[in-house]
């Protein structure tokens, strides 16, 4: 009975070869994190392009302050402070204002009987 | 009192792979689950802000449609159907056609709106110039109070919050009562729009209010919260019917077939649809502060600002502050404005526990829950693109 | 040949206990992630439910990785010459590849190649384990680690990766197990590598005829 046994030790190629899978993977580890790392770093820039996007847009814009807009002159002048440009006049604060948190429900309540004290 | 709302906007579907990278975005921790547990949203906790949904890897987060209404209103020859577009859709609707992020096609939105069959395109942006009227003559007039000027004595207290971002707004209500009274009054710009259109609109196109119905384009979940609070009846009716997102629009747009690049540039309707430069840039973190500080120092000095661009305020930093001196003619002195800006409300406790504390010196801060503001919102396109 | 007589020592005992830990743990983690990935609760629930599930999962994982690693670094020798054998395809190995090496049934060869320690079927098999192995670990860590951290674009590629890896991973482990465990022509070769080491020197010589005449004589 006869056992065959492999030949210890390693030639030249072979510790080539198996050093150069060892080096393989972790050059592949890089490139993957480096992939990672790139993807993370680009991963939010939509954000700041669309906010450059609307910055642009607003410096192409004739009217760029709120008080200047002709149309909400006009809304004021002739339905929420009729004569003048009043903000938080009676009528802006029942169609434009609210209320928060344990107030709603009497807000509920006077918004629904608004419309009843007015016809009166 | 919290919202009424017992179901959430926002839900996770069955696709959920477990992946526990939701629980991390979560500015409110309402997302429950480990990995490898399927997650669970607590209506109570969720702000519906939805970052969430454009976060989930899987695309396993969705949220409550309301399409199908709008597509029911506008087959309704009965009905006036309105509709109003938020700043941020117009720089983040062409993603969905194939356009670099923050391409603008605003004229191209409203010809596509009026394709879609709406009556009548108008536009957030106008009720945004009409909440810097509204909040930005509140926090003068709290300044005024704090100042010791006589007549503004029913002021509420400073700092004055923003209360643009319904996020926020459900997230001062759910966690931090207390700081309810510092939170601006006026409504955020598609609640104003909604009262705005069903009675001066309705008045202006001689239509009946009942026979009216608002569409809003938002790149917002939290804004389909926000229309169907019980207290949004000022006009005597549901304000804003139904809210559909920046990529519910791109669906609708696609389905109908029309060829979105390629649409001639179109203007919106008269009486509620001019808007300003300084309403654009309310979708960008610290816009709201910006337009608000150009009108409020125009006012106050009686002055043209040469320079309308607040560099301190913009940036995408979390918390941002900056001072801004007045010159208040009708008191004769400089007044230094302190200003704060927050994106993501993760970050927004430590600024809530100084003003409680009294250890705030702000006059006014922003808040927005969405990193960047309203342009990276829920209801915004996707992005997976990497570099 | 039938004059040979005697045992061929295979592989040896690191290697064998190496071979167990890498199958156990792959029958672990590919059972492991089937039941969360497709919600089998009757699966998950031997693993104590989808949350424990996905803990074993990860700590095997974590063997998965170490086992090999702590082997190559023991055995760089016999890590190397493994290489160099499989990353060695001669005539022989092409011609072998051309027929199958009569592995399949209506491909009929009179006598295969003269092959190596593996064949040209096992040497591509190795190659496309050590690619997956690397994938699957490179994949697997950050969908763990830093699952908070990376954005969704990064997140939702690993998964991908992850799991086109693993599905292609079950189904080349199943026909590795079925030539090396249930093909007549080849089982012999199942108490080698599971039990102790040796297979019998005529199959050798019939089977690895190349390899053979390389080897020494112990006794």
């Amino acid at each position: 009975m006869s056992i065959f046994k492999e030949k210890e030790g390693f030639t030249r190629r072979q510790f080539l070869k198996g050093s150069a899978i060892l080096a393989v993977t972790v050059v592949v580890t890089g490139v993957f994190a480096k992939f990672g790392v790139d993807i993370y770093k680009a991963s939010d820039d939509y954000i700041a392009e669309r906010v450059q996007g609307l910055y642009t847009l607003d410096e192409s814009m004739a009217i760029r302050r709120s008080h200047n807009n002709p149309e909400i002159a006009q809304i004021y002048q002739e339905f929420l402070s009729p004569g003048g440009v009043n903000p938080v006049s009676e009528k802006a604060h029942h169609l434009l204002h609210t209320r928060y948190g344990k107030d709603i429900p009497a807000l509920i309540e006077e918004l629904e009987h608004h419309d009843e004290d007015h016809a009166a | 009192m919290s919202t009424v709302i017992a179901e959430g906007v926002i839900h996770v579907t069955n696709d959920c792979k477990a992946c526990d990278h939701c629980t991390s975005i979560c500015p409110t921790g309402a997302i429950s689950g480990m990995l490898g547990q399927k997650h669970h949203i607590d209506p109570r906790l969720c702000v519906n802000c939805g970052q969430c949904l454009i976060n989930c890897p899987f695309g396993a987060i969705s949220d409550a449609s309301s399409v199908e209404m709008v597509r029911q209103a506008l087959n309704d020859s009965t009905k006036i159907v309105v509709v109003q577009e938020a700043p941020a859709v117009r720089v983040a609707l062409g993603e969905e056609f194939g356009l670099a992020p923050g391409t603008n096609v605003k004229n191209k939105m409203y010809a596509a709106l009026r394709k879609l069959g709406f009556d009548r395109v108008y536009d957030t942006e106008f009720t945004a110039d009409l909440t810097i009227m509204e909040e930005g003559t509140e926090l003068i007039h709290r300044v005024f109070n704090a100042l010791g000027v006589e007549g503004f004595e029913s002021s509420g207290p400073l700092p004055q919050f923003t209360s643009c971002c319904p996020a926020w707004i459900k997230y001062a209500e759910d966690k931090y009562p207390h700081i309810l009274p510092h939170i601006s009054s006026a409504k955020s710009p598609q609640q104003m729009f909604g009262p705005v259109a069903k009675t001066y609109g309705a008045m202006k196109l001689n239509v009946d209010p009942e026979d009216m119905i608002v569409v809003s384009v938002m790149p917002c979940t939290a804004k389909k919260y926000e229309c169907d609070r019980p207290e949004m009846i000022a006009s005597g009716f549901k304000d804003v019917d139904y809210v559909i997102t920046t990529r519910e629009l791109a669906e609708m747009i696609k389905a109908d077939g029309i060829d979105f690049l390629n649409l001639a540039d179109e203007d919106a309707d008269k009486f509620i649809g001019l808007s300003t430069g300084a309403a654009t840039i309310f979708g960008a973190t610290g816009g709201v502060m910006e337009a608000a500080l150009r009108t409020a120092y125009e006012i106050l000095s009686e002055e043209k600002l040469d320079k309308v661009e607040f560099e301190a305020v913009r940036g995408l930093a979390p918390v941002r502050e900056a001072t801004v001196e007045i010159p208040v003619k009708a008191l004769g002195t400089k007044l230094p404005v302190h200003v704060c800006v927050v994106t993501g409300l993760k970050y927004v406790d430590s600024v809530i526990e100084d003003v409680l504390a009294g250890r705030s010196t702000y006059h006014f801060i922003e808040v927005m829950n969405c990193p960047g503001g309203c342009i990276n919102g829920g209801g915004q396109p996707i992005r997976r693109d990497t570099y | 040949m039938s004059e040979i007589k005697g045992k061929v020592l295979k592989h040896d005992q690191q290697t064998r206990m190496m071979h167990w830990v890498h199958l156990i743990c792959f029958i672990i983690l590919g059972l492991t992630g089937i039941a969360f990935y497709w919600d089998i609760n009757i699966i998950s629930n031997i693993f104590g439910g989808p949350a424990n599930a996905s803990l074993v999962h990860r700590w095997t994982g974590v063997l998965f990785l170490t086992g090999p690693t702590i082997y190559i670094l023991l055995n760089f020798e016999r890590f190397s010459r493994f290489i160099d054998t499989i990353s060695t395809f001669t005539k022989n190995d092409i011609a072998w590849l051309k027929t199958m090496g009569g592995y399949v049934p209506f491909i009929k060869v009179e006598h295969a190649p003269p092959q190596d320690k593996y064949n040209a079927g096992q040497k591509i098999l190795g190659g496309l384990i050590i690619i997956g192995c690397l994938l699957i670990i490179l994949t697997g860590f950050p969908m763990w680690l830093w699952r908070y951290t990376l954005p969704a674009a990064f997140l939702s590629m690993c998964y991908n990766i992850h799991f086109w890896t693993a599905i292609i991973m079950i189904l080349l482990v199943g026909g590795h197990f079925f030539l090396a465990a249930i093909h007549p022509k080849s089982r012999v070769e199942f108490a080698s590598m599971m039990m102790d080491g040796y297979v019998d020197a005529e199959i050798t010589a019939h089977h690895n005829e190349s390899w053979f005449n390389e080897l020494q004589k112990v006794e």
